[in-house]
Formats: C-alpha cells, structure tokens, sequence
C-alpha cells in the first residue's frame, strides 16, 4: 500500500509570527518546522503501510526557497520519501492554488491514499484536502478520527458534532485527518540519523506542468483584503468582599438566567 | 574540532524534549515520586522502545544504535532538565558503561541487549560508607566457589537499586578488587530503600548474604574499571545537571518578568538582574565543560581523566548556585512544597554529592594535571 502524505512546512509556531503589511499573508522565510497537526497524518500512513505488509510513505509538500527542515521531521518518523515543490511564483498562493498544486505532485506517482490533516495551523482555511480530491476526482472523507482497511476499501469513523459516522469508502481515496486519530511517534535517533539520506526530489512549477499565471498571487481567486486585532478581552468586574459579596454573585448569576 | 552540535543532534534533543514534555510533565514527576518504585514504567518503555534512548550508545552489535557519549549527554541533558523520573543515569549510563568497561564478552552480549532494548535495569553497587568516594576501601568480600563466586557485605548509596534485575558490585577478591554480576532476585540479595534527599531519584541499600555472583573481566581490574566508569558517570551526571540549571535558570528569568513588587516587575531591580546573570554566567560554563567532557569520552582518553573531575566539580556547583538563586529569586513561593523549585534543589544537592562533592573532584583534577 502507498500512501501519499501532504506535509505543511510553517515558520515555527513557538516564535512570534508576522504579517506581510502589504499582502497581509504571513511571511515564510528562514527555517521552517512540520506543521504539527501534519505528524498525525504521517503516523496514521506509517501504521496502515505497516499493518498492509508493505509499500511506504511519500509526503508531498509545497514550501519556499527549497526548504526541507519540516520533511526531514517527518522523514525521520519513517516516511520513505518526499517531493517538494518549490517555485518562486508560489509565493501568495491562496488555498486553491495550494491544492492544485499539490494534486499535480501526487498525480505523478499512482496512491492507494492520500492523507491530510484538516487543516493547517499557519492557514486555518481547511479547505485544501477537499480540494485536492477534486482535482484528482477522488472521494474525500474529512475528519477521520479512526481508520482502517477492509480490502480495496478504508473503513472510517469521521467526527461529527454530535458523534461519529461510520463512513466506508473506495481507495484510492482523500482522507483528512484530526489530531486524536493516532499518537504521532517521537522520532528515534537512528531514524533522524536515516532520514538524512532520504531522497527528497525538488520539482519546480514547469515540472508540474503548471504555469505561473495558474498559481501564486498571479492565480489567487482568493485576497485577503483587511486584518484588524482581535478584540480585547474586556475587563472583569471586581466586587470587594464586605461579606456580602455573595449577593452580588447571585444577582449576577440571575440575570444569566443560570439560577 | 567542532563544538556545535549537528542538525541531527539538534533534532535528537528536540524529539526528546517534546516527548518528556508530553510524557513526563513535572506533575508527572510528582506523582510518580509519591509512588512505591519511583519509575515510571510506561516512559521508560516507551523511552527505550520507541526512541530508543537506552541504546543510543552501545554498540549494535549488542543491540544498541552505535552512537555515542555526545548523543548520550544530548538525551542525559534532557532526562536532567525533566527530572525525568527512569533509571536512565542508573542502567544506561552506569550499568552500560560497567560492562563495556570489564570487556567481559560474555557479560556483554547478554546484559547489554537487555539494557538497550529497557528489559533490563542494571544497578551498580559502588559504594559502601558515607563520603566513600573510591573504591580501595572497599569492605564488600568475594570468596571463589567453584568456577562463580559468593559476595559478603552491604552496599549502599546504590542509584536505583529498587528497580534493579541485575546488580554489578564492586568486590575485594582474592586477588583484589573485581566487579562482579548479580542477579536481583537470587537469594542472598536484600534490597532496601536508603533514605535520600532527592525525591525523584531512589537510592538503595544491598545487602549480600552469601550472594552468588560471577566475575566481569579479569580478577582484579575493579580498581581500573572503577575510575573509568566514574570518569563517564561524571561527564554524563555534569550533562544531566546542566539540564536542570538551565531550567531553574529559565524559571527564575520567567517569574522575575511577571512578578510585580513597588510597582513593576522585580527583574528590573539590580539585584534580581545580578542573580539572574550570574546564574547565565555558570550555567552556561558548565555546559561548555560538560558538552567537552562527553566529546573527550570518545575521542581522547587521557584528556577524560582531566575533563570528567572539571565538569563534576564546577557542573555541580553551578547547579547549586542556580537550583538556590532560583528559590531566592522566587521568594515565598518557592519555598513551598507545591512550586517545584525545591525539587530541581533538592537533585541539585544530591547530584552534588553524588561519587564524591566539588572539593573531591577539583583535587583530583589538580592531580590530573600535575599541580
């Protein structure tokens, strides 16, 4: 079984971020990390190649200036592979964008599955795996909380507000992953260590067979047109306790109409 | 020589960083020092299962990974800054080092799979009284019966013992001071808990009735063995304190910027600042002596017996200097049972002390160079 995974490289969510002033989207430079909730989808692939006896795991991954820190992560938890894309015309690409390209690099090699998480914490727009199965034409089950393999087809348990569905589907198929599917490994030094000599295959935009008017800021259909702060939290009341301050509680707890 | 650390290594401390973060909190820690062993067994399994920690050093041939002393100081600094609660410095370090060190191939393709694989956990008996530091005093007797041997006397200060499936003790023999292996269970192992100051790491006592045991190497070289392996504890326990002082360090730092006293935050006064660059100042010394001491353990021996007493004493001092400050810096809070200062301060002291305190050591260094 081949699984494809998509893997997000974003700037480090441990130091402070930064909004372009102009374009309003983040800035991406300097080293970037794996997207955390990406270590999921790469746990989930490793176990279903593993329990199916064979194949292996390629991430898929679409970064600026050729950066590889994030794949490696991933590489070291036991990923076989990696295909990056990299192109200076990606820069601005809205989510559309995102998912074309990543369907072109997926397209090259035939998979059983692809598997991504349900959305990025850089981005949050969670609208790409979907995305990526229509361009592939491939059905799409997004947040699965369980998965497993019956034959040619994967059995998933898709969270739901109220519960889960139990959802049976055809491979090859797009499968979005939560954070609670499966414990994401730590990974080994040796497999830090092996991860090194991984192949990690660098594509540009023409190798795709894309063009730039297609993707980037140049093919975006989406803009993101005005930011403001997020609103403060407003202060909270302080009653000071002449013993009497419990009367003030109820008073208020009544007009929530929670008593 | 290159003193930086490889992106490899770099992605080996972060991988165990989280893994400790996620797995071993110091509320975890806490409730884990309330219990009877001490260890927590489901971070050891997965510790050595999975990332493979225990075997990180021994060589593949028995069953390790093959690197070496620096990724091992790499995971100890982690296990240190965690007050990781597994016999990690007992079993890995000690123990590993012990059997290497004896060159008993028979000892080590069968304990050394065990230590690398978690299975087991191997405790080494080196001392005998208060403020023992060697071991040519050593009371412990081993008399040959038949091809094995049978040990008399108690041992204490034995790092882990509790857990411990084999012991390695340090015996006078016939013809001088040997190590020796013993299986935990056997009869004539009794093995108590030595009270210790430090919560999160157990000390025990053995007592040997005619324990049967057989010889590690050659009659003899206990002496030799003893020195080298303490040389490694050394540089490997200088890695882990470095870990727990850059914590308090991080913790001082941390609460000087948000507590509030005569108006604004006490990290602003001289005093806290001056405390607080102090701590820098040792912190980040003794990690230049202990990343050293782990690079001579693999790559020049003679300048070990130089490097290992360095990184102990001033190591060791600087973990005191910094779990203390920290307290100081804190103020009422951290003297309290619930705020966890006390606990790096109480592994600080006991680290100190631990094969020997500062003076010990900067005397043998002394020694070592020739002054």
């Amino acid at each position: 079984m081949n699984i494809a995974v998509c893997v997000k490289q974003i700037p480090d969510p441990a130091a402070p971020g930064r909004l372009d002033p102009n374009t309003f989207n983040l800035v991406r430079e300097g080293k970037l990390v794996m997207d955390d909730s990406d270590s999921y989808g790469v746990e989930m692939a490793l176990q279903l190649v593993d329990r199916a006896g064979g194949g292996e795991v390629t991430l898929i991954s679409m970064a600026p200036n050729g950066e590889t820190s994030g794949l490696r992560t991933a590489l070291a938890m036991g990923a076989a592979k990696a295909v990056l894309v990299s192109d200076p015309a990606l820069g601005g690409s809205d989510a559309l964008s995102t998912a074309k390209v990543l369907a072109a690099a997926i397209l090259r090699n035939p998979f059983d599955m692809v598997i991504t998480a349900t959305e990025s914490t850089d981005g949050y727009t969670g609208t790409v795996p979907v995305q990526i199965a229509e361009i592939l034409g491939l059905p799409a089950v997004s947040f699965a909380k369980k998965v497993t393999l019956d034959g040619n087809k994967a059995m998933i348990e898709r969270q739901s507000e109220s519960g889960y569905d139990e959802v049976a589907c055809e491979l090859p198929a797009v499968v979005s992953v939560t954070a609670g599917v499966v414990e994401p490994r730590y990974p080994s030094f040796k497999g830090i260590m092996a991860a090194k000599s991984k192949p990690i295959e660098t594509l540009s935009l023409s190798d795709l067979g894309l063009s730039a008017d297609q993707v980037g800021a140049a093919g975006a259909r989406e803009a993101i047109v005005s930011l403001r702060k997020a609103e403060a939290r407003q202060a909270g009341q302080i009653i000071e306790d002449d013993g009497e301050a419990f009367a003030k509680i109820i008073e208020y707890l009544e007009q929530l109409k929670v008593v | 020589m290159n003193f930086a650390f490889s992106e490899e290594q770099q992605e080996l401390r972060n991988s165990v960083r989280r893994f400790l973060e996620d797995k071993s909190p110091i509320s975890n820690v806490r409730k884990v020092m309330e219990t009877e062993s001490g260890v927590d067994e489901v971070l050891w399994t997965q510790a050595a299962e999975q990332l493979g920690l225990c075997g990180i050093a021994i060589p593949e041939a028995y069953g390790g990974l093959g690197f070496g002393s620096v990724e091992q100081a790499i995971v100890l600094e982690e296990l240190g800054r965690a007050l990781a609660p597994i016999p990690y410095l007992s079993s890995v370090v000690l123990g590993a080092n012990a059997i290497m060190l004896s060159s008993d191939e028979e000892a080590k393709s069968k304990l050394l799979p065990l230590i690398s694989s978690g299975e087991g956990r191997v405790a080494v008996a080196m001392f005998e009284k208060p403020h023992d530091v060697g071991v040519t005093e050593c009371e412990t007797k081993a008399t040959a019966d038949g091809g094995n041997y049978r040990l008399q006397d108690t041992k204490r200060y034995v790092i882990d013992g509790q857990v411990a499936s084999d012991l390695l003790v340090f015996a006078k023999g016939p013809q001088g001071i040997s190590l020796f292996h013993v299986e935990a269970k056997s009869a004539g192992v009794v093995v108590s808990e030595q009270p210790s100051l430090d919560l999160t790491r157990r000390l025990a006592i053995v007592e040997l009735n005619d324990a049967p045991a057989s010889l590690l190497g050659s009659e003899g070289s206990g002496e030799e063995i003893f020195e080298r392996l303490r040389d490694i504890a050394c540089v490997q326990l200088a890695n882990e304190m470095m870990g727990g002082a850059q914590r308090v360090l991080e913790m001082a730092v941390d609460y000087a910027k948000v507590r509030i006293q005569f108006g604004r935050p006490i990290g602003s006064f001289q005093a806290i600042k001056h405390k607080c660059a102090d701590m820098l100042v040792e912190v980040e010394s003794g990690k230049s002596a202990a990343y050293y001491g782990a690079w001579a353990a693999d790559n020049d021996p003679e300048e070990l017996r130089v490097a290992a007493p360095l990184a102990k004493a001033f190591c060791a001092d600087a973990f005191y200097l910094a779990a203390s400050e920290n307290i100081q810096i804190h103020g009422g809070i951290g003297f309290t049972w619930e705020h966890d200062a006390h606990l790096y301060f109480k592994r600080a002291k006991s680290s100190q002390l631990m094969f020997g305190d500062s003076s010990y050591f900067r005397s043998k260094l002394a020694t070592s160079i020739g002054i």
